[in-house]
């Protein structure tokens, strides 16, 4: 054995932790920067950005991983408790909860690339009917000039050279893309955890890798806890 | 929560926990309630962003989020019940995290007066923009 105490061992691997989760906040610290940055600068941007998101899916996703956190929790109590059902059905719950996670984010990912309300310069609405209804009712008097269609005209307002939307969803896709591939790792994480659960790995005395993954876990649903009133929610 | 937990730093559980374990054992009751608590702050968010009030709807879904994080923090990732040193590693991050917001937010909004004046045809001192 390398340290003196399991105790020892155990707050070491914990601080290891710590610090990579430390440096998960410093990540995102990053994309958290470029959002106020050109939400500072333009308000209109993410006003008429926040009609393309739907809160109802951002909120059911936050009740998802705010329940998942809670499992995940309860999981470490399982593993400190030695109940190996417990902590089998605590485990498959969180990742089913974050399962459902991406699923919701499918959806709302694959309505946005079908509709072209995608990132940088490939923005391009590709029909007036496909733009969200309260979006429709504010564009619907939009001057169309000679030789256009109103379609171009709404892109030539809500795109580039305009309010720039673009740049909003690059802003979105990249924040909520990180974010969902913590997710998917944390999914990963999960089955490994599970494996090791069924062949009964854990006890009172050694259940780090548990505690860790749980640790991973709610950081990635903190994360999630900012995200969601940002981008869905403040326009 | 009950002040059997509170005392509670390392070592040894409560609520039934086996002897030596390793640990802060967190009862069903609390993760429960703090499951339920920030259920109800998520809907508050949600209701407070609804109404308009102006600049203050960022602040509102800030502070809101904020308390959130910290109950997250605090109860499901026990650091209530963990060594000081680990709640100043993300205390550490969050500062920074902070501060780098803030700084680079103060000094775009310093010079974006001066780019726009610039966009829009005219140097900073107002003389047209050399071609």
């Amino acid at each position: 054995m390398h340290f003196d105490t399991l105790h020892n061992q155990f707050q070491s691997g914990k601080l290891g932790m710590w610090l990579f989760l430390g440096q998960e906040v410093l990540f995102f610290a990053a994309l958290f920067t470029a959002y106020s940055v050109y939400r500072g600068n333009h308000t209109d941007m993410f006003h008429y950005g926040q009609y393309f998101l739907d809160w109802r899916m951002g909120g059911a996703n936050t009740i998802v991983l705010l329940f998942s956190s809670m499992t995940a929790a309860w999981s470490v109590r399982c593993a400190q408790l030695e109940q190996r059902k417990g902590l089998l059905i605590t485990i498959a719950i969180t990742w089913a909860c974050a399962a459902t996670f991406m699923i919701i984010k499918y959806f709302e990912y694959s309505h946005k690339i079908h509709i072209g309300a995608i990132w940088g310069e490939h923005f391009h609405i590709h029909s007036f009917d496909e733009l969200p209804l309260p979006l429709q009712e504010k564009l619907s008097h939009i001057p169309v000039p000679e030789g256009k269609t109103q379609i171009e005209a709404v892109n030539d307002y809500l795109g580039k050279g305009g309010l720039g939307l673009g740049t909003f969803f690059a802003v979105y896709f990249c924040m909520t893309g990180l974010h969902g591939i913590h997710v998917l790792v944390g999914m990963g994480l999960y089955i490994w955890l599970f494996v090791r659960a069924w062949r009964g790995r854990y006890n009172r005395k050694y259940y780090s890798s548990v505690d860790n993954i749980a640790l991973y876990w709610h950081i990635v649903d903190l994360i999630w806890i900012f995200l969601f009133p940002l981008l869905y929610l403040i326009g | 929560m009950s002040d059997a937990t509170a005392h509670d730093s390392h070592d040894h559980g409560h609520g039934g926990a086996l002897p030596g374990t390793i640990g802060h054992v967190t009862s069903v009751g609390t993760l429960v309630k703090v499951f339920l608590t920030l259920v109800c702050l998520t809907l508050a968010t949600i209701a407070v962003a609804r109404m308009d009030f102006g600049r203050l709807n960022v602040v509102g879904a800030l502070v809101i989020a904020s308390i959130k994080g910290s109950i997250v923090a605090l109860w499901f990732m026990h650091l209530r019940y963990d060594k000081r040193f680990n709640f100043f590693i993300l205390f550490g991050s969050i500062i920074f995290l902070v501060w780098m917001v803030s700084y680079i937010l103060f000094d775009t909004k310093m010079y974006q007066h001066d780019m726009e004046t610039y966009r829009h045809g005219k140097t900073i001192d107002g003389k047209p923009k050399p071609e």
